[in-house]
């Protein structure tokens, strides 16, 4: 094995060894791929008419629009409570932490569905948050079905990525230097803001871009728990496959959702590499 | 500030772990319908999940597609890992970037994907179907953590092998596997949970003879929301405690016994 072979030789070997999972990519992941974005162009006729409807007819505008302003604010949510988590994860002793990771790991391999079922009951009109507006004498506000309660339970659902890439970084902060900070005459809040922030500022990076893009082709949380009138792509995408048989359309967007997914993550990969992100 | 920061940590835990804790509960309630906290208790939902071929069914599907995916995919990914991480050669950033393509691709998109390419194929709503577009979503999971693994891997316990004169495939099962199985291990149990896992691409390409367990999840939250849910939820959050938990307790008693040990 240690043998040196010559490069080309090593380069065939290396190719053989390879070959069967390309093989079996582009017969089984390639090709269905392609086939969407032929579909957007053939069906029912060839042309870019689904392209022009979405560029300007309202209802996909506004399905595109909502999409991205739910991603930005669930990636911000999950930003917002996933720093607080993981910097006390960081700060944790050894045995506590270790017991707050399994519980986020936990979250984390717990499926989806499992999830936002979890959701329904906690915030379904005989659940614990209806029971605790009406101990202190209000009635409950409509919260399932909304576009509160599906951008809710995605901040749950995504948070995990968002604690799992900042306890990353945290933990690897050198301790001495919040320390000498601190030593030399800096608030905490100081500290925090200009010493572990900005250290911190990599992880941030990778938590907002998974989050956002796994929000972005979102499905099964904002049909079961989201409000009909306000869908996100995903959820419309499949409508038009399910209820009209409509793959042109269907495709057509699927195709503006992988573009805009793509564009965000080569963003990523031109700053900071690609194989960074999944750590 | 900072105190402030990790008592706020302490809550959004609890933010975090409530919704898991509350399924089971739910799974004892006699409620009919979503109400909490249960108007009484008793395990008729559990006899009735157990009992029932409408749950068990799609629950051993579930179970056979991700077992025949998490194989597939551990044979097919371990030569290209190899290749990957020990070898230089021409277009191996392409491979990479074709390798983790899966990941980047939201899963919506491929389920319309399928559901064309499977009927033109006449897979559709077969269980090959399915295996084969699992496989292929489980590939860049089960690349990452074998390659993560191999790249840790002492190259030098292969060369002594191989100078004191074993064959290479002497070697590699020898000398090679007994050191990475943990990784083949953890590469098969990604590809399995993220088969046995996956909703979107399955509530397309599933038929009613293969539907897997979280189609009927989702089929049943849409329109009953049947409190059966509840015992399948809680039941799959047990299997999510021991693999998440096991490791953990395993490491921390390995670790004192070896502190006994001095």
């Amino acid at each position: 094995m240690s043998k040196s072979l010559a490069p080309a030789q090593s380069s065939l070997r290396s190719w053989l060894l390879v070959a069967p999972l390309l093989v079996f990519l582009t017969a089984f992941f390639l090709v269905p791929l392609a086939q969407v974005a032929v579909m957007s162009v053939s069906d029912p006729e060839w042309g870019l008419g689904h392209y022009v409807d979405i560029a300007t007819d309202g209802f996909h505008l506004r399905v595109l629009g909502d999409t991205f302003l739910t991603a930005l604010i669930v990636s911000l949510c999950c930003l917002l409570l996933g720093f607080p988590l993981a910097y006390a994860m960081a700060a944790a002793p050894p045995g506590l932490a270790a017991a707050m990771m399994v519980v986020v790991t936990m979250s984390f391999w717990t499926s989806f569905l499992v999830r936002t079922y979890a959701w329904m009951v906690l915030l379904g009109s005989r659940g614990p948050v209806a029971h605790l507006f009406s101990w202190f004498g209000f009635t409950a506000p409509e919260l399932l079905f909304t576009r509160f309660s599906s951008t809710v339970a995605m901040t749950h659902i995504l948070l995990p990525y968002m604690v799992l890439s900042l306890y990353g970084v945290l933990k690897r902060i050198e301790p001495s230097l919040p320390r000498s900070a601190a030593s030399l005459g800096a608030p905490p809040s100081f500290v925090i803001r200009h010493v572990v922030l900005p250290l911190a500022a990599p992880g941030i990076v990778n938590g907002l871009t998974l989050v956002f893009v796994l929000c972005l082709g979102f499905y099964v949380t904002p049909i079961l728990l989201g409000s009909p009138r306000e869908q996100m792509v995903a959820g419309v995408i499949g409508q038009q496959v399910e209820e009209f048989l409509a793959f042109g359309e269907a495709s057509a967007m699927a195709v503006v959702l992988l573009a805009s997914t793509l564009v965000v993550l080569g963003l990523y990969h031109r700053r900071f590499g690609l194989d960074r992100l999944w750590g | 500030m900072r105190l402030a920061l990790i008592l706020f940590g302490a809550v959004v835990l609890a933010f975090v772990a409530m919704p898991l804790l509350i399924v089971v509960p739910m799974s004892f309630s006699t409620a009919v319908s979503l109400e909490f906290p249960p108007p009484g208790w008793w395990t008729g939902y559990y006899a009735a999940y157990f009992s029932d071929a409408r749950w068990t069914t799609p629950t051993l599907n579930s179970l056979g597609i991700a077992a025949a995916v998490s194989v597939l995919t551990v044979l097919l990914v371990t030569p290209a890992t190899f290749a990957v991480v020990r070898h230089r050669f021409v277009g191996k950033g392409l491979v990479n970037l074709a390798l983790m393509l899966p990941l980047a691709v939201p899963h919506i998109v491929m389920a319309i994907g399928y559901y064309a390419f499977l009927a033109d194929i006449r897979l559709l709503q077969t269980f090959p179907g399915i295996v084969l577009a699992h496989t292929a979503l489980s590939v860049p999971l089960a690349f990452l953590v074998l390659s993560a693994n191999l790249k840790g891997f002492d190259r030098g316990l292969e060369r002594a092998a191989l100078s004191l004169g074993a064959t290479p495939a002497r070697t590699f099962l020898h000398v090679t596997m007994p050191v990475l199985w943990p990784g083949f291990a953890a590469a098969a149990l990604f590809a399995f949970v993220q088969s046995f896992d996956e909703t979107v691409v399955a509530l397309f390409i599933s038929g009613r003879d293969t539907e897997t367990l979280p189609r009927k999840m989702f089929d049943s939250i849409r329109t009953t929301a049947d409190p059966v849910i509840a015992v399948v939820s809680t039941l799959l959050f047990a299997a999510v405690a021991v693999l998440v938990i096991a490791p953990v307790l395993w490491r921390a008693v390995s670790r004192r016994r070896s502190e006994a040990r001095p």
